[in-house]
């Protein structure tokens, strides 16, 4: 038996067979749950409870792009009222004012910006590319004055001051998803700037002012409900995609546990298999418990068992584990073996620590007369070492191997005195 | 502090070694292994630190055995480092924040039980002219060494430490690091002479540091990095 084929997956030179990729096996599952953040405190956001901390932000980016989806429709309906109101009472009554505007230039010119800049605002909100918001709010209160300023005072009250029905509703466009504040202060300047705007123009009987508050709230309060109405409504689909999402790593970490748990039943099978096998066979007289191969034989069954239980049952460090099982089972075949270990070894894949571990089991298996097991650890590194003395015979492990990713080294000397196996892991 | 403990030992006396130990077969067993070295010679032995070193005032090296009477003697070790007694600490108590405690006392080295038999007369030898003796049990514990205010070792001073500690063959360290056995020893005592300015102060302390800067080991201008956070109110020897 040589030593690559003991340093390969228990099972694997009977039968090939390998955890499938992308199914996680149960110590890679430990191993990832090892590095997970504490559960977050509660919020108003619920987090996703499992997995990574990318697949935390993964979940946060899709609450986030649920919450844009069904906000989508909200943002259409601003969009339109605001471009429709614009076009089919602003414009027509404008163009109906015409020459009776004390400024008609200046009136339809703001006309113009205010539709350019909606359509444009409007187009890169739909597409979730909003246009930076200040900027655009100061220009609509700087038409908002320019408008009110040359509109005229026979036309103050009039559908030709379109700024009165239209202009909230493009605050509303340009600071879609902000804080509803924000609107509050924008159309608190526009109404300042309307009732300036009256009194200047000398409307201050009793009737042009209430036209005015009418006016000013009739125009306001139903954008500031649609805004305040969308900005709840995609808080909760927010907080309700969140939701699913950590139900749903939920059910991910369940379901990778449980198939975790068949892989390990199947390698049991395996396993049981390979020990069933040898026993049949002594106790049928077939295989000589003295012969060194039947022994050895034995040996690696009952070293893949523990190793099998050392993945399975819940211990911090499989790799100390596994060693200390392989250093149990030599010490029970009578080799004297002194094992020490310095530092915690951090979490490990389990191909990693099977990289780790398999040349120094192998080594034990054929250690005559002592053994030193050594294990030295820190966050960053683990050194695994194994000296047993030196004696006539094939070498015990393959030579200096990688495995396939070039993150253990696999280092192995003989010098006449002693037999050195030592594998290392770099992060 | 007894100055007569520190004076060095020449090289026409043997080295006068006295035992300290509560089980008399440990005793007699280490007295064996010194045995077989003629330039060592056990002056007295007994189970007391204050009546061996009455018995033999003049011991150049003891031999602490860290337990007795089933209480860990940490602070007796320090009284004895500290008025200059060269104190090699051997025990059981392997674990590494024991051997470093030992060395913050101001041990001049440390031999895990189970290294008696190989590194015992080595240990002594190097104790009796203040060198640094760093056996395999010790070199991993300073490797592991989890303290933050720990001496910042070379990484050629981690490597060679941790493979000494793991193959126990300065040999294989020197074949596997490639360079000679001598340089394997440099860098270990290196190591070595670095926690000397851990922990409390002692003579051994100064005496090693002083050998170590004689002998080429370390200039004194690197004395100062050595320097944990924990010591820097203690005076400089």
């Amino acid at each position: 038996m040589s030593a690559e084929r003991l340093s390969t997956d228990p099972g694997a030179s009977e039968t090939g067979f390998r955890p499938r990729a992308g199914n996680p096996t149960y110590a890679e599952a430990t191993a990832r749950t090892a590095f997970l953040p504490q559960r977050p405190p509660p919020g108003p956001v619920p987090k996703p409870m499992v997995g990574s901390a990318s697949d935390e932000v993964g979940a946060v980016q899709a609450a986030a792009a649920v919450a844009r989806t069904s906000d989508r429709g909200a943002r259409i309906v601003a969009v339109t009222i605001a471009l429709v109101w614009h076009l089919a009472i602003g414009l027509p009554a404008v163009l109906a004012a015409g020459p009776a505007l004390a400024v008609p230039q200046v009136v339809l010119g703001g006309w113009l910006l205010v539709a350019a800049l909606g359509v444009i605002a409007g187009i890169r909100l739909l597409r979730d590319t909003p246009l930076p918001a200040a900027p655009l709010a100061g220009l609509l209160l700087v038409v908002d004055v320019a408008v009110f300023a040359t509109v005229g005072r026979s036309h103050l009250f009039s559908p030709a001051n379109w700024v009165w029905g239209t202009l909230a509703w493009f605050f509303l466009v340009v600071l879609w998803g902000r804080p509803v504040s924000r609107l509050l202060v924008l159309l608190a300047a526009h109404a300042a700037t309307a009732l300036t705007a009256v009194v200047l123009h000398g409307a201050t009987g009793a009737a042009d002012l209430a036209r005015a508050t009418m006016a000013l709230y009739g125009t306001s309060s139903l954008p500031v409900a649609v805004f305040a109405g969308a900005a709840v409504l995609a808080t909760l689909s927010r907080q309700r995609a969140a939701t699913a999402a950590a139900t749903n790593a939920t059910v991910a970490e369940r379901e990778a546990a449980e198939r975790a748990r068949h892989e390990r039943g199947e390698r049991l099978a395996l396993v049981s298999r390979a020990a069933t096998e040898v026993l049949t066979e002594l106790a049928r007289g077939q295989a000589d418990p003295a012969d060194p191969q039947v022994q050895r034989r034995c040996v690696r069954a009952a070293a893949r068992l523990r190793r099998l239980i050392a993945e399975s049952d819940d211990v911090p460090h499989p790799l100390l584990h596994e060693l200390r099982a392989a250093a149990d089972l030599a010490e029970r075949n009578g080799l004297p073996i002194d094992l020490v270990t310095i530092g915690t070894p951090p979490p490990l894949p389990v191909r990693v620590r099977r990289s780790l571990a398999d040349p120094l089991t192998a080594g034990l298996a054929d250690a005559h007369d002592w053994a030193r097991l050594t294990v030295v650890s820190d966050p960053d590194e683990v050194v695994v070492s194994l000296v047993t003395p030196d004696r006539e015979g094939p070498d015990t492990t393959g030579h200096a191997t990688e495995d396939g990713d070039g993150q253990v080294e696999h280092l192995y000397e003989r010098d006449g005195k002693i037999r050195w196996t030592q594998t290392r892991w770099h992060r | 502090m007894d100055t007569d403990a520190l004076a060095p030992v020449t090289s026409g006396r043997p080295v006068g070694v006295a035992i300290v130990d509560d089980h008399p077969v440990v005793i007699d067993g280490v007295r064996a292994w010194l045995a077989t070295e003629p330039r060592l010679t056990v002056l007295a032995t007994g189970d007391d630190p204050d009546e061996v070193l009455r018995a033999a005032p003049q011991a150049d090296v003891i031999l602490l055995d860290l337990r007795l009477h089933g209480r860990l003697v940490l602070d007796k070790l320090a009284e004895l480092s500290s008025a200059g007694r060269r104190v090699v600490v051997y025990s059981e108590h392997s674990d590494p924040a024991t051997m470093l405690a030992t060395l913050d006392a101001g041990a001049v080295a440390f031999l895990a039980k189970h290294e008696g038999r190989e590194h015992c007369v080595a240990t002594v030898l190097d104790a009796a002219s203040d060198r640094p003796y760093v056996a395999p049990a010790l070199a991993g514990a300073m490797v592991g060494d989890p303290r933050p205010d720990r001496p910042v070792l070379s990484d050629k001073e981690r490597e060679a430490l941790l493979l000494w500690f793991q193959s126990m063959s300065k040999a294989s360290v020197a074949r596997r690091m490639r360079i000679s056995e001598h340089t394997v020893k440099q860098y270990v005592d290196r190591a070595r002479i670095k926690y000397t300015r851990a922990g409390r102060p002692a003579a051994t302390k100064a005496a090693l540091l002083a050998r170590a800067i004689e002998d080429g080991l370390v200039r004194p201008e690197e004395i100062g990095i050595y320097r944990s956070r924990a010591s820097t109110d203690q005076p400089t020897p």
